[in-house]
């Protein structure tokens, strides 16, 4: 069939003005910094598996993780930029930062959350859902198997905890009663919806996300995805919910109609995406080649690049700060989104908390 | 017309350099077929005109990290289709008395009745009959390009033209 769309060509030279602007306000890649990075993590992966072979190779890491790095890094995470405590998870346990810096490690825990107020900590050990204060003293305990990813949500006086256990969503009432399965569930967080009513996004199946109204027990929507999905978020207002995948990311409003997308190229793909302070925009980690970079999938706004990869984004309750794990040069990095741009960055993660850390939470109480 | 894929890749290597001739290429290569692509499903020409122009927008934020031994116009394509597959569900879900849109430039009739009958498709057998008989996408690479499983597209290539040649009788 031949066939002209009207006013193409029309159409074509008012998007080429458009299109060009953004063109010519780009910033080239040149050669030298295309071509610096491969060797630069290669470098980086010699020297890692040098550590692992012979014990002086572990001052070669060290030395490439400095020139990886932010260059100002802090040598340790001495306090955070912004009010709230961090929750992190690694092989050594659980740890709860507070905003001076100081570390408690709660115990040998797996997964973990916050309550709503930050007042205690879900986490969940080899056959126990475990709710703690944040002294690390244990409130009570609830026996299941092999649970996963709690998520606490509520007012102050009527919580409630999701989890995943035995191939089943369960939910739990914050006191420790009333525990119940609700369905067949993926292996991925469930995620609360922010506001008065107790509504829960979860993956009824890997490529199937389900918005349950709790309280009714009816299924709000559900809606199908291209691929595994990897992470479920709603907005701090609750009005949308991301549907992270590697490839091909959406944003849904309340009607179920996706707002937004991402669909990297067919040579890179997202790690991970979360939105953008209290905002509707969303931010993601593109990794590409050996380089990775976090920008608003919306907007385009470069917020950070770096050598190897960037794996979380994790926003401040403030929402003025955020927070890129960065495992490749063993560093957090914090960078202040709004008014002055600022990068704080502290080194030496793996040393501090364990290796594979994870931030499970940044939360609101002070 | 799209260029070869020696012209493309040379087209995005230079461009990725800050030729801007060469983007303007490679601009005015895919611009017709991401257009048309969209107008076919969303039918109305400024919605298409925003998909088209969001899609390049995208590529010149992505230029740096795109993949030059991969084709540029497949990735362009994906972009359009599912976001006019899902602006024309939005619309779908909130109807419109009358829309009004620009002439469009003159077909036999027989051209104006396929597509009026092509609008009145779903998006997504709009989606694949576009990709197919327009774009000359093969059945398996609009599988991938949709994310789709191969029957799926099958299916709905079967369906979409067994309705439209139903209407058109």
């Amino acid at each position: 069939m031949r066939f002209e769309a009207p006013v193409e060509r029309e159409a074509a030279e008012r998007a080429w003005t458009i299109v060009r602007a953004a063109y010519a306000e780009r910033e080239p890649v040149t050669w030298p910094r295309r071509h610096a990075r491969p060797l630069m993590v290669a470098a980086v992966l010699v020297a890692v598996v040098a550590a692992a072979l012979s014990p002086p190779g572990r001052s070669v890491v060290h030395s490439l993780r400095k020139a990886v790095g932010v260059k100002e890094a802090e040598p340790a995470l001495f306090s955070l930029p912004a009010r709230g405590q961090l929750l992190v998870t690694s092989r050594s346990g659980l740890w709860l930062v507070r905003a001076d810096g100081s570390k408690r490690r709660l115990g040998r825990y797996r997964d973990a959350g916050f309550s709503p107020h930050g007042l205690y900590v879900a986490a969940t050990r080899a056959n126990q859902l475990v709710a703690l204060d944040p002294k690390g003293d244990v409130r009570w305990t609830l026996a299941r198997p092999a649970p996963r990813f709690p998520a606490w949500a509520g007012t102050r006086t009527d919580t409630r905890i999701a989890y995943l256990s035995g191939g089943r969503l369960r939910i739990v009432a914050g006191d420790g009663t009333g525990d119940h399965a609700v369905g067949a569930v993926a292996l991925v967080p469930p995620a609360w919806q922010p506001g008065p009513r107790r509504v829960l996004a979860y993956m009824s199946t890997p490529r199937s996300v389900t918005v349950l109204d709790v309280d009714r027990g009816a299924v709000v929507r559900r809606m199908a995805s291209g691929e595994r999905v990897r992470k479920l978020a709603w907005s701090t207002d609750g009005r949308l919910l991301l549907v992270f995948t590697p490839h091909a990311t959406r944003v849904y409003d309340s009607r179920g109609r996706a707002v937004a997308q991402d669909d990297p190229s067919d040579a890179t793909f997202d790690r991970d995406a979360a939105f953008v302070g209290r905002s509707h925009e969303v931010a993601a980690i593109r990794a590409s080649g050996t380089s990775s970079n976090v920008f608003s999938i919306s907007g385009g706004r470069l917020y950070f690049r770096g050598t190897g990869v960037l794996s979380q984004l994790v926003w401040s309750p403030d929402g003025r700060w955020l927070l890129v794990t960065w495992p490749t040069a063993d560093q957090w990095v914090f960078i202040q989104s709004e008014g002055r741009r600022r990068i704080v960055g502290a080194s030496r993660i793996s040393a501090q908390f364990g290796m594979s850390s994870r931030v499970a939470g940044w939360c609101c109480a002070g | 017309m799209a260029g070869s894929g020696r012209d493309e890749r040379a087209w995005v290597r230079r461009a990725q350099a800050g030729s801007a001739s060469d983007f303007e290429a490679l601009f005015r290569a895919h611009w017709g077929p991401a257009y048309r692509a969209a107008y076919l499903v969303v039918r109305d020409a400024a919605a298409a005109e925003d998909i088209a122009q969001e899609a390049f927008l995208a590529a010149v934020r992505a230029l740096d990290r795109f993949d030059r031994r991969r084709p540029f116009g497949p990735w362009l394509h994906r972009i359009v289709v599912n976001r006019a597959i899902d602006w024309a569900r939005a619309r779908a879900l909130r109807p419109e008395a009358e829309q009004v849109d620009a002439p469009a430039p003159e077909r036999s009739e027989h051209d104006d009745e396929l597509l009026r009958e092509l609008g009145r498709l779903s998006p997504e057998h709009r989606a694949v009959i576009v990709l197919r008989y327009l774009l000359d996408y093969t059945p398996g690479e609009i599988a991938e390009l949709l994310e789709l499983p191969r029957g799926t597209v099958n299916s709905r290539l079967r369906r979409g033209l067994d309705a439209l040649k139903e209407r058109l009788r």
